[in-house]
This record gives structure tokens, sequence and C-alpha cells, in this order.
């Protein structure tokens, strides 16, 4: 046995780097393993706060370990304080089950009591305050060979264990009382999740401390999170983030002396986030506030044209020019204001300016898009006052919001609802765009 | 100032959404002084936003709501409020006269602790709906028509005008509820204004004297013969407008 | 020794400090013990936790700009430091699908990280602020600060300093009690009363972050959510009653300083640590036995219950 035993650690001493940096790049790359995968359930089951509380409810197990083994065994360590982050998960639930008392009480009482359990024992046998420190705020230099054995061998448990029960556990995040009816064995798919729970914080230990771990297994997984709607995508990116992460604070308090490693990968973490939050294709903030300004230019655009219809319309289709100033007068605004809408009306092709500067005209395409809006409006409102009970006066104001949204599948939905109708509720006729097609002509 | 001629309580396109939801759109409505009003509709259509956006507790996205004339808040305490009982927490250290006394608080102040006045008050409400020897039990050790019972003494304490209940019915024994019904009739016969949000459609044709039809939208508000229809009934139940509930949709989503 | 001795012990060594340990830890706890009541009403436990990892970069920005721990800066770097939080946590979940747990935790884990580091690179080696003490604090060292004559006796300052706290905070606690009652049972009530939730809500924040500020000299960042939750958690499970449930934490924040005070004796431990362990002890106790929701009570009366159906049923045939 001990032949196996020998043959398996040459083979994991053959992944071991030599040098410190790769060590830190190794722990890195563990930790951003453990923690990314475990973050995106962690993000999905909305139980942050578990994760902070298992992260600090470990400490009193490392205190003992480094108590109890005088050669600082990471072996022991990473044994008792993964058992005090069970034992601490198992009395949240056992507080939960038991009492009146809510998640948020049960957790935070474990949180604290534990934690301070951790630091009176620390307190009574004072010899290794500095090991201590490296566990609670992290420092990714201190890890040596054994430290990245015993973090290999977490972290392959936790992956090839993550691996084979991702499905069910990726059911039971979404809808518990349906894995139930599957009959999954529901109490230990949760035990599981605890168990893989206490495995990462135990391997981001040493690089990010007790107190910081919880970011790491938050942080990551929530920016992945604005990245991409498939799990599997947000498994990888969150690896991805929490390796990256760890590899940039690593570099970076280097860099310092004396500062702990835990903040800075928490920190560099919580860039990553930000630049992501900001800059995400879809679910961005610059992103979501980019189409809303660029849909207002387009809402503008579209009342400009509607305007120039309804001046048309006035005038029973007799000229074919308008002038700015009209636009100006039937839209309210200065005829500066409407001068740059009309730019940007000609820029997309919808008008024509005269050579005087002064008039201009629809071309077939703003012909098009204008009869579109007008029909949209008039429909809408016939809509509402016939099929939903609509008060007449109510309708404008509906109408003016809705006819810049309405899809043509819509649009033909609502015509054939209303069996094709000529007039709207206020006796104006309903524009045919589909005639203009037919017609090589642009007046009517 | 002749209020008695202002409706309790008036909408103007009233529109709601919820978390990029459409739930009300476009709610007019005008409910006179003193009637008793049943709420009804199909489930998700918008009843209980109604009461929490007239409230002011479910922010609106559009439109007005005036009570007896004035704006919501200046005129929030002629408003009485009774919650759907699920959303309490029961665990709550409180006892049936400690809810109860909350119905006094409106006048009170920051400040001032409820005196013997409140007490009184609180104390006759309890009365009125038989809970008063529970006065000392915290309220989790209840009965569901106790809890609603209580909830009621609460509103019953506020002296409002204006009373607006969240489905009290839900839930409870016959007794409770023909106490309930008997209650709010013997409020009406007082000139109060009462609104419920009601479940049960066979009963509603009982219990109220207007019905309010909502659908995501206003489908008839009037006097229960006038409403009680089946075609009206049929345009409430009978499945949502799709094509207005998609577009709703699409706007709500902007 | 014997038992007496382990009960004089403190006296001995420490003679009339162990007084002011005691006092200490009490004006620390007691305002704790009575907001955090109201933190774990309205299940909000974790946003104190929150608060009080949030407020560190605000202690130590204002204590680099000081130089004094004492400072009332120090309040207004914290007040900030918990604004920029909840900014900063709205900001994430109102605008994106990253939900309130996980845009809390990002917050409070980003703003300590920043905590730390601004505390390593402005402060260096600081003996009044530094990683320890924002672990768990100097109550222990109290007996070292500067004291005070006060009716003959000598008392330290910061003994003095966090009495006035305790005070102003069951003013507070006794002014408002009932409107924080009624938003925390039926906000939409409350709202219907004038009383908005969201200013009820930014007021009992910035209390906590306040209390958080004063404690932090005491007890560090970490143990702090210890006193806010367990005093308010144990007398939950003792009583129905608020009043009565109030008192019970205070009554607990005061057997903790106590507790606390021996095992510092006895163990020569950590003094916040100790105050901690032993309010989790009385936590412990209450769990067990409180009268409402103790397990050995429910076990009992459910044997009770068990029985009298049993005897029924041979009675009714």
């Amino acid at each position: 046995m001990f032949g196996e035993m020998s043959v398996l650690a040459s083979v994991m001493d053959i992944l071991i780097p030599g040098s410190g940096s790769g060590k830190a790049i190794m722990a890195a790359v563990l930790l951003g393993a453990g923690c990314g995968l475990l973050g995106c359930f962690v993000v999905l089951r909305r139980v942050a706060l578990m994760g902070d509380a298992v992260s600090h409810a470990v400490l009193p197990g490392v205190v003992a370990g480094l108590i109890y083994s005088s050669e600082r065994s990471p072996g022991i360590i990473f044994l008792f304080a993964a058992v005090a982050g069970l034992l601490g998960a198992g009395l949240v639930r056992l507080m939960m089950m038991s009492t009146r008392l809510k998640s948020d009480a049960a957790l935070g009482i474990v949180l604290a009591t534990f934690f301070a359990f951790g630091i009176m024992w620390q307190s009574r046998n004072q010899q290794d305050t500095v090991g201590v420190m490296n566990f609670l705020f992290g420092n990714i230099g201190s890890i040596d060979a054994s430290d990245l054995r015993m973090m290999l061998v977490t972290t392959s448990i936790l992956v090839v264990t993550m691996f084979f029960l991702r499905r069910p556990l990726l059911l039971l995040s979404f809808d518990e009382g349906f894995s139930r009816g599957l009959g999954y064995p529901v109490k230990i798919l949760n035990g599981v999740f605890y168990f893989l729970l206490t495995f990462s914080v135990v391997v981001a230990l040493q690089a990010v401390g007790v107190v910081l771990v919880s970011a790491m297994l938050i942080t990551p997984a929530a920016a992945a999170y604005l990245l991409t709607d498939r799990f599997e995508r947000m498994m990888i990116l969150s690896v991805v983030f929490g390796v990256v992460s760890g590899i940039t604070g690593g570099l970076v308090s280097a860099e310092v002396n004396g500062l702990p490693t835990g903040p800075v990968i928490a920190i560099s973490a919580t860039v990553l986030f930000g630049v992501i939050y900001l800059f995400a294709p879809r679910h961005g903030v610059l992103s979501k506030v980019m189409r809303t300004l660029r849909r207002r230019m387009r809402v503008r655009r579209e009342n400009t044209l509607k305007a120039i219809y309804q001046i048309h319309e006035g005038e029973g289709f007799a000229h074919e020019e308008v002038s700015v100033l009209m636009l100006a007068r039937k839209r309210g605004q200065t005829e500066e204001n409407v001068s740059k809408d009309c730019k940007a009306l000609l820029s997309r092709g919808f008008i024509e300016m005269a050579e005087d500067g002064v008039s201009l005209h629809l071309s077939r395409l703003g012909w098009k898009r204008a009869m579109e809006i007008v029909r949209n409006h008039r429909l809408w409102e016939l809509y509402l006052t016939n099929e939903a009970d609509y008060a007449e006066d109510h309708v404008h104001e509906d109408a003016e919001k809705i006819e810049h949204i309405l899809e043509p599948g819509i649009v033909r939905q609502l015509e054939q609802h209303l069996d094709f109708p000529e007039l709207d509720p206020h006796g104006k006729p309903i524009p045919q765009p589909a005639h203009l097609v037919a017609q090589s002509t642009v007046t009517i | 100032m002749n209020d008695e001629q202002e409706p309790a309580l008036e909408t103007h396109d009233l529109t709601v959404t919820y978390h990029k939801r459409p739930v009300l759109y476009g709610i007019d409505v005008a409910v006179p002084q003193g009637s008793l009003v049943g709420i009804v509709g199909p489930n998700g259509a918008g009843k209980s936003t109604f009461i929490k956006s007239v409230m002011g507790v479910v922010p609106s996205s559009g439109g007005w709501v005036k009570v007896f004339g004035k704006p919501m808040r200046e005129n929030l305490h002629r408003v009485g409020y009774v919650p759907q009982r699920e959303s309490v927490d029961w665990d709550f250290p409180v006892t049936v006269m400690d809810v109860a006394l909350m119905g006094t608080y409106g006048g009170l102040g920051l400040l001032r602790r409820p005196g013997k006045a409140e007490k009184l008050r609180a104390s006759e409400a309890l009365d009125k709906v038989g809970m008063l020897p529970y006065s000392n039990r915290q309220i989790g050790n209840l009965s569901g028509g106790q809890q609603q019972r209580v909830f009621l003494a609460r509103a019953l304490a506020q002296d409002s005008d204006l009373y607006l209940m969240d489905e009290p019915f839900v839930g409870v024994d016959a007794a409770t509820e023909a106490a309930i019904v008997t209650l709010l009739r013997e409020m009406r016969e007082r000139g109060k204004t009462v609104m419920v949000v009601h479940h049960d459609l066979q009963s509603a044709g009982e219990y109220f004297d207007h019905l309010l039809l909502l659908n995501m939208r206003l489908v008839a508000f009037g006097a229960v013969q006038d409403v009680y229809t089946p075609e009206l009934l049929q345009k409430t139940y009978g499945g949502r407008l799709t094509i207005l509930s998609e577009v709703a949709d699409q706007a709500a989503k902007l | 020794m014997s038992t007496l001795e382990y009960i004089t012990l403190p006296w001995e060594v420490l003679g009339v400090g162990a007084l002011w340990l005691i006092l200490m830890a009490f004006f620390v706890a007691l305002p704790c013990s009575q907001m955090g009541s109201f933190l774990i009403l309205r299940r909000m436990a974790l946003t104190g936790d929150a608060i009080s990892h949030s407020v560190f970069p605000g202690v130590v920005i204002a204590f680099f700009i000081t130089g004094d721990l004492a400072s009332p800066w120090l309040i207004v770097g914290a007040g900030l430091a918990g604004l920029a939080s909840t900014v900063i946590i709205e900001l994430i979940h109102k605008w994106t699908r990253v939900k309130q747990d996980a845009a809390t935790g990002i917050s409070f884990t980003a703003l300590f990280a920043l905590g730390v580091v601004l505390m390593e690179v402005l402060l260096g080696k600081n003996v009044d602020l530094d990683l320890e003490c924002v672990l768990h604090g100097r109550l222990g060292l109290l007996l070292e600060e500067d004291q005070v004559a006060l009716f003959g006796m000598l008392v330290p300052v910061p003994v003095l300093v966090m009495a006035g706290v305790s005070a102003f905070t069951m003013l507070l606690m006794g002014l408002f009690c009932r409107v924080m009652m009624l938003s925390s049972f039926d906000a939409d009530l409350a709202a219907s009363y004038g009383y908005r939730p969201a200013v009820i809500h930014y007021s009992m924040m910035f209390v906590v972050s306040f209390i958080v500020v004063a404690a932090f000299q005491a007890v560090g960042a970490i143990l702090v959510i210890a006193l806010l939750i367990l005093p308010g958690a144990a007398a939950y499970l003792c009583t129905y009653r608020l009043k009565v449930m109030l008192m019970i934490a205070a009554l607990h924040a005061l057997l903790s300083a106590v507790g606390g005070l021996y095992l510092h004796v006895w163990f020569n431990s950590n003094m916040a640590a100790s105050v901690v362990v032993s309010g989790g002890v009385l936590f412990l106790l209450a769990w067990l036995l409180g009268p409402v929701d103790g397990v050995v009570w429910k076990w009992l009366k459910a044997e009770h219950s068990a029985l009298e159906e049993s005897s029924d049923e041979d009675g009714n045939s």
C-alpha cells in the first residue's frame, strides 16, 4: 500500500512547481477552481451569507490544527477545519429546525460564536500568532509544497464530485420540490453540497484567509452570472475569474511588503466584477443605458416622422414639401431642435432636403415608416376602445407610448382581430403602408 | 369643505409594473362613499396589487389616486388597511391586544404612548369581533379564523372611513366568515366605505353591493345587479386579452 | 484552588479593574443587544454583519486623518462608509440580476478588504489600529487606558464614553420602541400611518453603524455581530412579549460581560472573545431550556401531551 501511496506522491510532486511564484500561481488556480465552481451554486441558491458563515466557522478547526500538529501538517489543519465547517453548517440547520429562529439569525450566531471560540482558543496558546494570521488574512507566499499537495487532493475530490453530481445539484438548486418529486435524496444532496462548500473554503484558506474567503465564493461567480445564460459557461467563467483574481492579487501583494494577500485578491475579484458590471454585453449597466438612449433617439425620430405625416394629412396631401418652420410649430419646439431632428432623419434616408434648405419631403422609406407609426397608433386606440373598453380620452396617451413598440406580428393580429378596420375611434383613416409598395409614386 | 359628494376612492389611469411585469394597466375608477365593494378577478389579475398601489405600498408607474378628493398622502389617516394573512410574521412577539392597539397608533404621532382612551378603543374593537378573552395570547397561537378577527379588530380600532381588505375570507371557518360579513354590513350602515379583495366569485354576488371586476385592466365597476352578469364575468375570467397582455409585457420591459 | 477561590479570582487579580472590565463590556453589549433584537425581528441579522465589515474603511481613513481612535470623526467616516455600502448594494441588485444576498456579500467583502489594505498602506505598523485590533478589539487592554477621577474613584475614560453611548442609545430605544415595533411587524400599516419604511430602515442602519463604531475599539470588527445577535436570539427563545424580550436581551448582555471576565481571568484568553463565548454558552442554555422555544421544554410538552392522549383514548371508549 505504501508503494502506491509513494507513487501517487511522486506523481503529485511532478505537478507541483518548484519556484515560489509557480507555487503561488498553482494555489491561485486551485482556489479559483474550488471557489469558482461552488460559488456558482452559492450565488444561484442565494445562500451567499451561508458561505460567509461556513468560512468563519472553520477558524477553531484551523487553530486546533495549528496547535495539535507540531510540524504544521496541512493534512491535520485541513481536516480539523473541514470538521469545524461542517459542524457549523450542521448547527445552523439544527437551529433553524428546532426553533423559530430564521436563517439569518442562525447563520450569524454560528459565524460569530465559532469565530470567537477560535480567537479565544488561540489567545490561550499564544505560540503561533503569525501562523494564525496567515490563515485569517491569507498569505499566498507561505504556501509550500506540502500545502499544495493537500490543496491538490482536496480540489480534485471537489472537482470530480461536482462533475458527477452537477445535474442533480443543479436541479436541486433550481427547484428543490421538483427534485424531491423525482425521488432525489434531497437531504443527502444538500449534505454533499455543504461538504463541497467546506472543502472549497479550506482550499482557499491559506491564500485568502478565513475573513475574506466568502468574497471568492461570491464575487467571481456573480461576475460570470452577468456574462452568460448557460450554466456550464457560468461555471467555466467563474473558475477563470477566480484564478485571475488569485494571480493578480498574489502578484500585487508581493510588491508591497507585509500586506496580506487575502484583501488584495478580494479587491482584484471586485474590480473584475466592476468591469463586467459596467460593460457586460447584455446584462451590463452601460449597455442597458446605451439601449435606453438609443431607443429614446428612435422614438424622437419616429415622432418627427409622424408630425410630418400629420401635416400632410391636414392639408389633404396637397403639397409635397413641408417647411422646417411648420414642423417646428407642429411639434411645439424651436426651429433649432427640429433642424437637429431633421438631420438625424436625413442621415438615415427618411427625408430629403430641398436645395433651399428650408423645406423637406419624405422619401419612400420615410413615408412607409411614418404610415406605420400612425397606423400603429390608430389601431391601438381602436383596440383599446373596442376590446378593452377604455374611455376615449384615455387611449391617446397610451397609444403615444405603444405606437413605437408594436411589432409586425402583433400588428397583424390586431388587424385581424379588429377585422381590418379603416377608421380609428376619432374617425381618422388608418393608413395602409402595404399599399405604398404597390404604388410607384409617392403622392397619394 | 363639502366632501360628502367626493368619491371615497378615485383612481385615474393607474398603472403598475412589478419587476418588469405589467400588473395593472390604466385603471380608472370612482367608488362612491358608503359602498361595500368586492374586488374580483382571476389569479394574478392584480387585485392585491390594486389595493397596495392605492395605499402607496407598491409604487405606480403612471396615473394618480385620490381618497375623499385629496391625494392619498394627505388623507392617509382616513384609510384602514387589512393585509393578507400570509404576509404576517406569526412568530413576532406580540399579543392580540398589542395588535389591536396598533390600530390606534395613527393618531398618536411619533412619541406619545397609547393611553386609556386608546386601550378602550382597542378593547371595544376586540370585543366586537369576539376576541377580547384572548387579549394576552401571542398571535401565532391562534386559529386562522381567530387571526383574521384580530386584524379586523385592528382595522376597527383605526376608526377609518375607507377600509381596504386583502382576502380576509381566505382560510377562515364558516362562523368567522359569517361574522365578518355581518361586521362589514354594520360598517356600511355607519357610513364607512369598504373594499374587499375577494377570492370566491359565488359569494361575491351575495356579500357586496358593488363589484369591481379586474383583470389587469378594469373590466367593469358598478352595482352588483348591473355588473354580475354572464358576459362581464366571462370577460373577466375567460382568459386575458392576449394582445393587451403581450403588448403590456413589452412596454413593462422598457 | 477551591470553588470559592475561583469565584473571587478576578477581584484578587485585578482589583477594581475587574469592575471596569465588566462595565465596559456591558456598556458595549447593552445597546447592541437592544438594536440587535430588532435586527433579528426584521430578519436583518446579517445586515448587521455587513455593516460591521463595511464601516471599517471609513474608520481607517478617519483615524488616519485624526490619529485618535476616540474621535467623533470616526463615526462620520463610518457613516459615510456605511452609506457607500448601501449604495453599492442597491446599484448591484436593483440594476442587474444579481440578487440581494450576493450583492451584500460583494459589497461588504470589498469594503472590508479595502479597509485592511488602507490600514496596512496608510498606517503601517500602528499600535492603536492593526490587524489584531480589527479581529478582537482592545477590551482586554482597558486597564491601560487613561483614567479620570469621578466621585473619588479613578475611572477609565473609555468606560465613561461607552456609558454615554449606551445611555444615548437606550434613550432612543425608549422613545422609538413603539414605532420600530410597528414598522418591523407590519411595514405596510406603519407606512399608512406615515412612517415610511425607507426612513425607518435607514435610521436604524445609521444607529447600528453608530453602535458598531463605538464598539469597534472594544471588540473589533468581527465579534460585534455576536453582541448584536446573541442576546436577542437568546431572548427570542425565552418569551413571547417584545418588552420582556428586550429586557432579557439586556440581562444577557450583563451576564455575558460577567462570564467573559471570568473566562478571561481563568483561561488567560482574549477578553472580547471570552465575552462572546460566554454569550454563546448563555444562548445554548436558552436553546435548551428557554420557556418558549427551548428544546427540552418542547420535548417534555410533547411527551406530556402524548401521555394525555393515550390516557384520553383509554378514558373515552
